[in-house]
């Protein structure tokens, strides 16, 4: 008898804001206080030292927002009440990023989209295939080892929730996936900014491999702005066109598992292709062009960059908040270990490819 | 054992988060294009 495997519309519940908005306010309001704390702090602090001449490494805002979030978190807890206002740190995110698409010229991001598009093409393949391998080396379950793939290759969280629905996985296997690339997500944080400067990068190159290399697209701009401010416009730049592949990867991974579990695919995949594109791409490409046609003028776009700026304020201190150690040691350790020495070795290959295409490209 | 898009679910009615941010980025560039946003400083 044939039966269908339906690819649900209705995507989870994180990807949406809840109608009731007062139930926002008080987490919303947490984020923003962690996030001035984490900018007061950092102004304090410089002011101090230089005020009594002292030569210590500037600690940026941004630490010090992810910092405080993950004493909250991993401390005290956060409460329930809070919770609906903090899911919305994705949401600021996104806004950001439509918002920083003021400060590029389309000409750039046609630049350095390409050159991205080039790496993450090359990651996607490198990535799904070193994933696998190591999935079935250490007998995790295939539909696991897929969404481990999908998360590293792609776009972390939003990925393994689009092709949990597609392939029709387990949501403990979602949990596992999701609990692996957020663990690793917020170990690179602590890592990515160190090798860049070890390594002397410019902010360009180490912004493209931010943004290659970061899987979840919170953490790819922490991990950037770690470094410069210009790093974190880079990283945005190409952890965007990264997103933009999220559709056809997971389409893929759904025509592969009908074929495997003998079924058929039906329906438009055109249509599949839109529902899956983040369409916040889109925004950030028109602002893009907006600015392209001097729509803005410098002010304005200072102005848009700065609130930009102040939407990243609230994911970081998000971020921070997210991490929680306890939730992460009862997801197990054999997913996060795959997941780790994929990380290392997608971080690694990243990095080769974006000092490669920096020579080529001229970066 | 057909895989299918889910034309006979009822579809959602809410706005996804990606479509709201774009919503508010693109409200706050006409504000400030418009000049009711004026100067933000950072």
């Amino acid at each position: 008898m044939a039966t269908s495997t339906v690819l649900t519309r209705t995507e989870p519940q994180r990807q949406r804001l809840p109608w009731n908005l007062l139930a926002l306010v008080p987490g919303v309001a947490l984020l923003t206080l962690i996030g001035m704390a984490g900018k007061v702090l950092e102004q304090s602090i410089s002011r101090y030292t230089k005020a009594h001449h002292l030569v210590v490494p500037n600690i940026e805002y941004v630490l010090w927002a992810i910092l405080l979030g993950m004493l909250i978190s991993n401390t005290v807890g956060v409460a329930r009440v809070f919770r609906p206002g903090i899911a919305t740190y994705e949401f600021w995110l996104k806004s950001g990023i439509v918002l920083l698409g003021a400060r590029f010229l389309l000409g750039d991001v046609l630049k350095l989209g390409t050159v991205s598009l080039g790496i993450v093409v090359i990651e996607l393949v490198l990535s799904i295939g070193l994933m696998t391998l190591l999935g079935r080396i250490f007998k995790l379950s295939p539909k696991l080892t897929s969404l481990l793939a999908v998360g590293s290759s792609i776009c972390g969280v939003s990925a393994i929730i689009a092709a949990k629905g597609a392939i029709d996985a387990e949501d403990e296997d979602a949990s596992f996936a999701i609990a692996a690339i957020l663990a690793l997500g917020a170990l690179a944080l602590f890592t990515f900014p160190p090798i860049g400067h070890w390594l002397h990068m410019s902010d360009r190159l180490y912004g493209l491999w931010a943004g290659t290399g970061v899987d979840n697209t919170a953490e790819a701009v922490a991990a950037g702005a770690l470094f410069s401010d210009a790093a974190a416009k880079i990283a945005v730049l190409a952890k965007t066109t990264r997103n933009a592949m999220i559709g056809f990867v997971v389409l893929g991974y759904a025509i592969y598992w009908s074929a495997r579990e003998g079924r058929t695919v039906e329906g438009s995949k055109a249509s599949f292709l839109w529902k899956k594109f983040p369409k916040f791409v889109l925004g950030f490409l028109f602002i893009s062009l907006l600015a392209s046609l001097q729509f803005f003028s410098r002010d304005q776009i200072s102005s848009l960059a700065n609130l930009s700026r102040w939407a990243f304020l609230l994911t970081f201190a998000g971020v921070g908040l997210r991490i929680n150690f306890r939730e992460m040691k009862k997801q197990g350790l054999r997913p996060f270990v795959v997941g780790a020495v994929g990380e290392v070795a997608i971080a690694g290959i990243t990095l080769g490819l974006v000092l490669v295409a920096g020579r080529i490209a001229g970066l | 054992m057909a895989v299918q898009e889910s034309e006979a679910k009822p579809r959602s009615r809410t706005i996804s988060i990606d479509t709201w941010a774009v919503i508010l980025a693109l409200l706050l560039a006409v504000l400030v294009r418009f000049g009711l946003l004026k100067h933000i400083g950072w």
